[in-house]
């Protein structure tokens, strides 16, 4: 009995502890972004003492991070329809036919999840110089969905697995083409898997750092991990601006997570014991 | 026939994307790992194992080996202690339990990159918050150079990736903590199983799944590491925090050595070919159904 109350008082302190631990670099990199320069030579624990509210326009200017935001919210939201779209059709087949070429497209697909993108990398730099994609969107988009891909499909097919195919059968007879069973009868049917995807797909682009270095270098076209990757060239030791960055850059995912944090929590857990 | 045909409408798309942007660049590389392409020179001849043998004597690439595996192996052994402890911490469904679990994965949220900045601020030598931090404690004697003591970067860097990603590996022993069935615990409380005797012989059988997930998972992820180093350390001081996947980068595009970086690449490939094949064999015999 004594020792199971102290390792129960020691868990507690080992939770309360990593709790600290993640609060206070989050909590000091939002102090460092209100501070003037001058309040910064006061040391790294000093409270801000006015607002330094100009921090964040003058991050948002001279990172040129409208433009970043938006470009990012474009190339995220059409990979991960076109991830979700792409491989929930794949996934269809490929769950219900007991037909060898399925089982080895099956297999195809998912040899792609134990691919590492940095074999890929060359050659994709000079197919997209090849294609003229670089600098534009239509390029890392493609490789975000076929890196996406591998994953999902493997999500997908094993949630056909336990939906009765009496439900599409039903659909046939009634009349209804194969096309609109998929889309109207079976693709809503698919909505916990599509969730998690949904979150786990927008985590891994938006917060993707090495293709868009590789392919996004313009300022036109750069997503806001470059953006705040800018700053450093151009700002050493600014890092009020750098934090001021970081900040509006992190907070539409992390309120997105705040909003979504139920169904994250329980997609990504379905999503992983399953997988 | 026509169902096939019906089929290959719903696969093509997905099956076309998936070939021309990873499967056939994939097998480019394997080929350009052959030839001496350095970017530039239109020319490129076939060079047959000369890269895999310049590659053998390199000392870099040793030095990289060695990094990415010690960042892949101390990343997935804390990961896992820390998840685990955490998730043992987070059973049941009260209020706390479901703020901490959103606490904890605040992190998770972030981009590397911006973690990388935060962190660099942390650590830095002279004004930075972790050193500030021990001599507020009289703990002068514990400040240290945290990224540019070429001994301990590799450690700090290793904390930083576990910072981010350990509430990841957490939920997922979350999940599985919740899949064991409470009347498996009554039965064996009822048979006067002790706390570390119920974790040994009950849970850790029945959370194997997620075991085996956050194990192979955090390999692969330890073994591919690039924006946190790339921000923080650029693999230095010296060569102390140069992974493969930064000598790579090096390699392709401050050098312009494609055809030597391609074969870096095949080895970083084999490297996580061989270590989920092992895992996977080895862990899921460990495994038990329920």
């Amino acid at each position: 009995m004594a020792l199971r109350e102290r390792n129960g008082w020691l868990l507690s302190l080992i939770l309360a502890l990593w709790a600290v631990i993640v609060l206070v670099p989050i909590l000091i990199a939002l102090f460092v972004a209100l501070k003037t320069p001058e309040q910064l030579l006061g040391g790294p624990l000093s409270l801000p003492t006015a607002f330094e509210w100009s921090n964040f326009s003058e991050a948002w200017k001279k990172g040129m991070m409208g433009t970043s935001l938006v470009n990012s919210v474009v190339i995220s939201v059409s990979a991960v329809i076109l991830i979700i779209l792409l491989s929930s059709a794949a996934a269809y087949p490929l769950s219900r036919r007991k037909k060898k070429w399925a089982t080895a497209t099956y297999l195809y697909f998912l040899s792609g999840m134990m691919i590492p993108f940095q074999m890929a990398m060359i050659p994709l730099y000079k197919l997209l110089s090849q294609l003229n994609l670089i600098g534009k969107f239509a390029g890392p988009v493609l490789i975000y969905i076929a890196l996406g891909l591998p994953f999902s499909v493997f999500l997908y097919t094993a949630f056909y697995k336990s939906i009765p195919q009496e439900i599409e059968e039903s659909a046939l007879i009634d009349g209804c083409g194969p096309y609109r069973t998929f889309g109207s009868i079976l693709f809503p049917l698919l909505k916990p898997v599509t969730s998690t995807l949904l979150i786990m797909n927008t985590l891994t682009i938006w917060n993707d750092f090495f293709v868009p270095l590789l392919f996004l270098q313009s300022k036109s076209s750069r997503t806001i991990p470059l953006s705040i990757y800018s700053f450093t060239g151009e700002f050493v030791n600014q890092w009020n601006l750098i934090f001021a960055a970081v900040i509006i850059g992190s907070l539409p995912l992390v309120l997105l997570f705040l909003v979504l944090q139920r169904q994250f929590v329980q997609g990504i857990a379905s999503g992983a014991v399953k997988g | 026939m026509k169902r096939f045909g019906t089929d290959i409408t719903f696969i093509l798309p997905a099956f076309a994307v998936f070939t021309l942007f990873l499967v056939v660049p994939v097998l480019s590389g394997f080929y350009y790992s052959l030839t001496d392409w350095n970017g530039l020179n239109p020319e490129t001849r076939f060079i047959g194992l000369d890269n895999y043998i310049r590659l053998f004597n390199d000392s870099d690439v040793g030095n990289a080996i060695r990094n990415t595996l010690l960042i892949a192996v101390c990343l997935t052994i804390v990961k896992n202690a820390l998840g685990l402890t955490l998730a043992l911490g987070m059973q049941g469904t009260g209020k706390i339990q479901r703020i901490m679990r959103v606490w904890y994965l605040v992190p998770v949220m972030l981009s590397a990159l911006a973690i990388g900045y935060i962190w660099a601020y942390v650590y830095s030598p002279s004004d930075g918050v972790l050193n500030t931090l021990l001599e507020a404690f009289g703990l002068d004697g514990l400040a240290r150079d945290w990224l540019g003591d070429s001994r301990l970067s590799i450690y700090s860097v290793i904390f930083v990736s576990v910072w981010h990603f350990v509430g990841f590996t957490m939920i997922i022993y979350v999940a599985g903590l919740q899949s064991v069935p409470s009347d498996v615990y009554e039965a064996a409380y009822l048979d006067g199983a002790g706390k570390w005797s119920m974790f040994k012989n009950v849970t850790f059988p029945l959370i194997a799944p997620s075991f085996t997930v956050n194990i192979v998972v955090n390999m692969i992820v330890g073994i591919k590491v690039f924006d946190t180093i790339f921000v923080m350390t650029n693999g230095g001081p010296g060569t102390s925090t140069e992974n493969l996947s930064i000598l790579l980068y090096r390699q392709a595009f401050a050098f312009d050595r494609m055809g030597y970086a391609s074969s870096i690449a095949v080895i970083m490939f084999m490297i996580i070919l061989i270590f989920s094949m092992i895992q996977i064999f080895a862990l899921r015999k460990r495994e038990v159904e329920h």
